[in-house]
């Protein structure tokens, strides 16, 4: 009802006002007159019946305040003065903004990846309730280690908690016809996995209960992108046949843009799918003895079931299978995790670090502009004492106050937004391939309302202290002090000393935390990798089937293609294995040293397995340390023979002499009498398999016919440029196989990069931003202190004329700096000290609480506080003692 | 009644006691006029003033009732209070 009238009112705002001095005029005569009649003077009439109304102006304020149109037009009033306020120190609010704008800015571009990263809904139906099931080994301690898939059959028929369970497992195919031959991912899933997912495909019928039968799965699905590519988007793909390895699969299917399923644990090519195609378990997959762990499992829970379930459930059938079948799943057991967590699993901690480091700098931020609001607010106390003086309530001048905090901080925000929206774009393109994905990170309501959000916290965490301040200063002590030494004085005193400490914590963690960050990747890039990654091309070859069908022919192709590279002219040497080192990936399996006593298969050593071509050694720059090498002979047949590393003779022959022994590798077979044990004939050099911050695994090398693969890792060592040798061998092998592609090309030192990228990264970001702390608290103290300086003028000057010395008042300037940076200091130690065990996940080979790296940041700290001191207190030493005198 | 003429009744009224301020009748009045307490129009005083005429509409009765019921409430909780005192 009423808020009727006041929308009236606004209407008619002009009559309002003439009808409330009309009204209070009439007043006013009325009792002017009443005195007059009780025999006053006309004079005193006036003055007795004006007394007795008190303050008009602050009477009407009220009163007008009591209509919206009032209440809206006080604020607009309070607004334009602000913006006047702010407009006639252009200095003060260009250092304000931009000091917010860099704050507000660089939260959003943060927070709009963490949107995107962990916020975001993943593209499939019900994701809540989307789990990944992997097999965990508790000797291994690798928790997401790949299935086998007897287990994952044993699962499926004995859980009650998902309602569908679903394998993926990737590989490399070669895709012919309709065009060059190209090198496909293809993604080798239940027939139920997109229905589980509850993913359509955007044309086609996509797959059927059907298409898990034998016979039936000659059928793809396309990924958007290949479809795009290849087929130029035609939608008249459906139907069609396709040749993969010189199969004819039929088209069912293009899955949405944004369907990317891909889990980087566990994928065997390190790459996103381009293809989905049904596979039917043969009845070797039934059999533990004759098939290994290498599936990925994703599972729906029942509606209902909980997460915690699902776990229960699971670990009690994985512990039966384990007595059931002790042989091969002895110590495996299994672990059920949230889809969710699977996919941001590894960038969560980095990003939560990032969101906290920026956090810091918006409170550093917001500290400094705080700060330069009380400095101002002190000069403008005889302003406010004035005003009070004439009837301007508390809440008033609180008010109007805050109006100008909020007016900085929305400028300041969007500034910052725009920053972000360039910030974010320049993060992205500095993050390292595969790190985030391009098309899902961007502005949307989510990111502005948190920008909003930020804004006026801001704006009200700065404003507050100063505003509150100034309303409750003593108006007779400022109006009697002239605006020093007053107690609101003090309280601002100490206000912005306060803030100078924290701004100083708050830099000391961040920049200990960046510290940190810089001298694990120092550790990190110092870590030999084993072998020379300079001047060496890598691609992959993988050979189909149908055209390479047997051993003899895909030996013969490899020794071919190699040969004939060699003599390139710019090549070296070349050479290939089946796992290189550094991206990621390798094949691990049990290996018996028959000198030592008979385990079961689950019990024994574990040793990754590389299968070599000729010259590898040489080719890497693997150093031979014990026998020697694989000779002619043994490359061109099987001899049984093996060359061990130095971490599987320091590990798993305790000093034995390696040379002569035995082992047995169970890599073709699980099952001990068809395996043909290979004898070891030397050992070389550590080279790190997975990456520089995981140490040397134990590995076993075979030269390529004891174990002949149709995917191989050829490694090419050039004189020059890698890259320039790339045309070169690409007409190699199209002489020997036109419908070959090469796929992968990279130079080691480019997978050398990859892997150091997310570090790399982490420390870019974090660095930049304890950099921009360290500004923000440079200016922050130098504010403090250049402003006591001018406060000070007269005393500086009366003790100049006293006497003293330059030094002296160097003294007495630099003593305040020093105190304020020793404790800003001490409580960012502390602080760092607490925050720093946040970062070890991110650390490699450095403590988190390592003492040199808090030395260093606290001794910089100290010195660039020390230095921003130093500028005022110069100044403060030429002050002219007759000026300082006279500057009242 | 007019503003004026409101602040002579109650000061009347009350033998001298209650004097009203000016100050915070002309907020109080427009505050109840926006709540519809009262409504208000332009009319001629006893001496041929255009003055602000304020009368108690239908709903402030109902508020006034309320406030009275609690006024008596109050003023008897005190009276029992002081009778014990």
């Amino acid at each position: 009802m009423s808020w009727i009238t006041r929308l009236r009112g606004m209407f008619r705002r002009e009559r309002l006002d003439q009808d409330l001095d009309e009204e209070l005029r009439a007043h006013l005569e009325m009792r002017a007159a009443d005195n007059l009649a009780a025999g006053m003077s006309p004079e005193q009439a006036r003055q007795e019946a004006q007394k007795r109304f008190g303050n008009t102006a602050l009477l009407k304020e009220d009163t007008r305040e009591v209509d919206i149109v009032g209440w809206l037009e006080e604020a607009a009033r309070d607004f334009r003065h602000a913006l006047r306020m702010l407009l006639r120190n252009p200095g003060f609010t260009v250092v304000a903004v931009l000091t917010l704008a860099l704050g507000i800015g660089a939260n959003t571009a943060i927070f709009s990846v963490i949107n995107s990263v962990l916020l975001h809904p993943l593209p499939y139906h019900d994701p809540d309730n989307l789990v990944m099931v992997w097999e965990s080994n508790s000797q291994h301690r690798n928790p997401h280690n790949t299935v086998s898939p007897p287990n994952f059959l044993d699962w499926q028929s004995r859980n009650t908690v998902f309602s569908s369970m679903a394998f993926v497992f990737d590989e490399r195919d070669n895709l012919t016809g309709n065009g060059e031959p190209q090198e496909v991912v293809v993604q080798d899933v239940s027939a139920s996995f997109f229905s589980l997912l509850g993913v359509d495909p955007i044309i086609g019928p996509g797959f059927t209960p059907e298409n898990g039968q034998p016979g039936h799965a000659n059928v793809v699905i396309l990924s958007y992108g290949l479809w795009k590519e290849r087929f130029a988007g035609d939608p008249a793909v459906v139907g069609k046949s396709i040749l993969l390895n010189g199969h004819p699969e039929t088209v069912v299917g293009v899955a949405p843009q944004n369907f990317n399923w891909f889990i980087k644990d566990g994928s065997l090519t390190g790459a996103k799918p381009q293809m989905w195609s049904p596979f039917v378990f043969p009845q070797s997959f039934h059999d533990h003895k004759q098939i290994g762990r290498f599936m990925t499992v994703v599972a729906r829970l029942h509606p209902g079931a909980t997460h915690s379930q699902a776990k229960t459930q699971m670990n009690a059938i994985a512990a039966r299978l384990e007595q059931e079948y002790s042989d091969f799943n002895g110590h495996w057991g299994v672990n059920v995790v949230p889809l969710r967590q699977q996919i941001s699993g590894d960038l969560r901690p980095a990003l939560l670090v990032l969101f906290g480091a920026v956090a810091f700098v918006l409170l550093i931020a917001c500290a400094n502009v705080s700060s330069l609001l009380l400095a101002r607010a002190a000069s403008r106390e005889r302003e406010m004492a004035i005003r009070t003086a004439i009837g301007a309530s508390r809440w008033r001048i609180a008010r109007q106050l805050l109006m100008e905090s909020l007016l900085l901080a929305l400028i300041g925000g969007g500034i910052g937004v725009a920053l972000a929206v360039w910030g974010t774009n320049a993060l992205l393109a500095a993050s390292p391939r595969n790190l985030l994905d391009l098309r899902f990170v961007s502005m949307d309501l989510h990111v502005l309302t948190f920008a909003l959000a930020a804004t006026l916290l801001a704006g009200l965490l700065f404003g507050f202290l100063p505003s509150y301040i100034s309303a409750h200063s003593r108006i007779s002590e400022t109006l009697k002090e002239g605006g020093r030494g007053s107690s609101s004085a003090n309280r601002r005193a100490f206000a912005r000393n306060a803030f100078v400490v924290a701004q100083l914590g708050l830099a000391l963690v961040l920049l200990t935390g960046s510290g940190l960050l810089i001298r694990s990747f120092v550790r990190l890039i110092g870590v030999d990798p084993g072998f020379d990654t300079g001047h060496l091309l890598t691609f992959k070859i993988a050979l189909p089937r149908s055209k390479y069908g047997t051993d003899p022919l895909r030996m013969a192709f490899f020794q071919q293609l190699l040969a004939r590279i060699s003599a390139v002219p710019g090549v070296r040497s070349a050479s290939m294995e089946s796992f290189p080192p550094l991206t990621g990936l390798g094949a691990a399996t049990g290996v018996h040293v028959l000198s030592q006593p008979s385990l079961a298969l689950s019990d024994l050593p574990v040793a990754n397995v590389g299968v070599v071509g000729p010259d590898y050694f040489a080719t890497m720059s693997i150093p031979l340390r014990v026998g020697r090498l694989f000779n002619a002979q043994e490359l061109a047949e099987e001899k049984h023979v093996t060359i061990i590393n130095q971490a599987f003779a320091d590990k798993y022959l305790h000093g034995v002499n390696p040379l002569g022994q035995k082992a047995a590798i169970y890599m073709k077979s699980f099952a001990e009498n068809e395996i043909q044990p290979s004898e070891i004939i030397g050992v070389v050099g550590d080279v790190h398999q997975i990456g520089l911050d995981t140490s040397p695994e134990p590995t076993v090398y075979w030269p390529h016919p004891e174990l002949v693969m149709s995917g191989m890792t050829i490694l090419v060592r050039t004189s020059n440029d890698p890259l320039a040798m790339v045309s070169a061998v690409r007409n190699e092998l199209q002489q020997i196989d036109p419908e070959l592609p090469m796929a992968a090309v990279a130079p080691m030192d480019q997978l050398l990069a990859d892997s150091l990228s997310r570090s790399r990264f982490t420390m870019l970001l974090l660095g930049i931003f304890a950099a921009v702390a360290l500004v923000l608290a440079a200016v922050g103290i130098y504010g403090l202190i250049a402003y006591s300086v001018t406060q000070r003028t007269q005393e500086l000057g009366i003790r100049i004329a006293l006497g003293a010395q330059r030094r002296d008042v160097l003294r007495l300037v630099l003593g305040q700096g020093t105190r304020l940076t020793l404790l800003g200091v001490t409580v960012g130690v502390l602080a760092g000290l607490g925050f720093a065990r946040l970062l070890s996940t991110l650390l490699f080979g450095v403590s988190a609480t390592d003492p040199l790296t808090f030395a260093c940041v606290a001794a910089l700290l100290g010195l660039v506080g020390l230095a921003a001191c130093y500028i005022p207190a110069r100044r403060a030493t030429r002050v002219d003692p007759i000026v300082a005198l006279r500057y009242e | 009644m007019h503003g004026y003429g409101i602040t002579l009744h109650i000061q009347m009224v009350s033998k001298d006691i209650l004097r009203v301020e000016e100050g915070s009748l002309y907020p109080a009045l427009h505050r109840m006029e926006q709540d519809g307490w009262v409504s208000a129009e332009w009319g001629i005083s006893e001496n041929n003033r255009r003055a602000r005429y304020y009368r108690l509409s239908a709903k402030g009765r109902k508020q006034l009732a309320e406030e009275e019921k609690n006024w008596e409430r109050l003023t008897q909780a005190v009276a029992h209070v002081l009778q014990f005192a």
